[in-house]
């Protein structure tokens, strides 16, 4: 309590001996004086009195978007410079006729550096896909051919009876003794 | 154009290279065709200063020349010359042609995926063929400015058939057209016209 008279009369003082000076705006706050709102240092602001704005946070927001910033360059940037370097120092291909019994390589049918590496490294060559694929269908075109003959022969053997499958096993005829019945019973 | 009425099968190879004898002979490409594209007459008036005042159309354009064409010109050919070390080719990959889809035995199914992949490249052929087309129409209606109508009769009337054959070969196929749907549709035309007849 007495600390605090103190230090409002300390305040008062401080204020009434520098006017112009106002080195501590919080010592207004102790003294009992009401502090006059068009007397305060304005700098930058045009006109009228200095407002206290409240608005929702934008912690959460521009955290993230410093976030997704930094994320995104960590690669970005390296990757732009590799690129622009690609391009300055290495450039583009030339279109040109393909030279008289020459065959060329299937990257060289393509014009970006990278996209020509990429097709040499990476990729196979697109003959080479165009047989793969013409294999595979070759062998699913020979499954199905396997299946419908399966499928036919099964219906042979099926109408018919006279085939390894669909049949039922009878017995052997020699194995019945027909001997007591060469005689009618009388 | 040899697009008209062709069909989905057959007849290909004559197709592009009649019309454009300039694919036959090796020419490089950076060279346009100068008969598709004549360059207008030029219109550079005579210089009769009459005035005294300076020629602000001049001092614009030479002020926009140090400003901006030779730095622009001078990086250009500072990269070039870096890039002219090590100089490659790409070259533009030439199919041989397999036999069409209705050239292939029934059940042949690695025929029909040869079929299907050349027609499908020539697809994108005539794709280009009718873009390169509206292309020199509109470069034609560029040219001739406001009395287009009558100078540019031939390059609308080709662009026409060419639009007319190619929606009728490949109109409404759709995304996932194939070689076989455009036969049927092939199929569909010729008896609509043998109806007709």
């Amino acid at each position: 309590m007495t600390a605090m008279s103190v230090l409002r009369t300390a305040a008062a003082f401080a204020a009434r001996l520098n006017p112009l000076k106002r080195a501590n705006q919080s010592s207004h706050l102790l003294s009992r004086a009401v502090v006059r709102s068009e007397q305060v240092a304005v700098r930058y602001e045009s006109h009228g009195k200095r407002m206290f704005v409240i608005k929702p946070t934008e912690f959460y927001d521009g955290r993230f978007l410093k976030l997704m910033r930094y994320y995104v360059l960590l690669t970005g940037i390296p990757l732009a410079v590799f690129i622009t370097f690609v391009n300055v120092f290495i450039g583009e291909a030339e279109l040109a006729e393909i030279p008289e019994g020459y065959e060329p390589e299937h990257w060289e049918y393509y014009k970006h550096p990278i996209t020509r590496w990429i097709a040499r490294n990476i990729y196979d060559s697109p003959v080479k896909d165009y047989e793969k694929m013409m294999a595979l269908i070759q062998k699913e075109a020979e499954k199905a051919q396997m299946r419908k003959r399966e499928l036919e022969v099964r219906r042979h053997m099926r109408e018919r009876g006279d085939g390894p499958w669909f049949f039922v096993n009878t017995l052997n005829e020699e194995l019945i003794d027909q001997g007591h019945k060469a005689v009618p019973d009388e | 154009m040899r697009i008209v009425e062709k069909g989905c099968a057959g007849g290909r190879t004559e197709g592009i290279l009649f019309y454009f004898p300039s694919i036959s002979e090796y020419k490089m490409p950076q060279d346009y065709d100068k008969d598709a594209y004549p360059e207008p007459p030029r219109q550079t008036p005579v210089v009769d200063k009459k005035t005294a005042l300076p020629n602000t159309s001049l001092i614009i354009s030479k002020l926009f020349y140090y400003s901006v064409d030779l730095p622009v010109t001078a990086f250009r050919d500072a990269i070039d010359s870096i890039r002219n070390k090590n100089k490659f080719h790409y070259y533009h990959q030439r199919f041989r042609r397999v036999p069409e889809l209705t050239e292939c035995q029934e059940g042949d199914f690695v025929c029909y995926y040869e079929a299907e992949m050349q027609w499908r490249r020539d697809y994108k052929v005539d794709q280009e063929i009718v873009k390169i087309v509206q292309h020199r129409a509109r470069a034609c209606q560029q040219r001739e400015g406001g009395s287009y109508v009558q100078n540019c009769a031939r390059e609308y009337q080709q662009f026409q058939e060419v639009a007319r054959a190619f929606q009728s070969r490949y109109g409404d196929l759709g995304a996932y057209a194939s070689a076989r749907k455009c036969l049927m549709k092939q199929k569909e035309r010729m008896m609509a016209k043998a109806q007709e007849a």
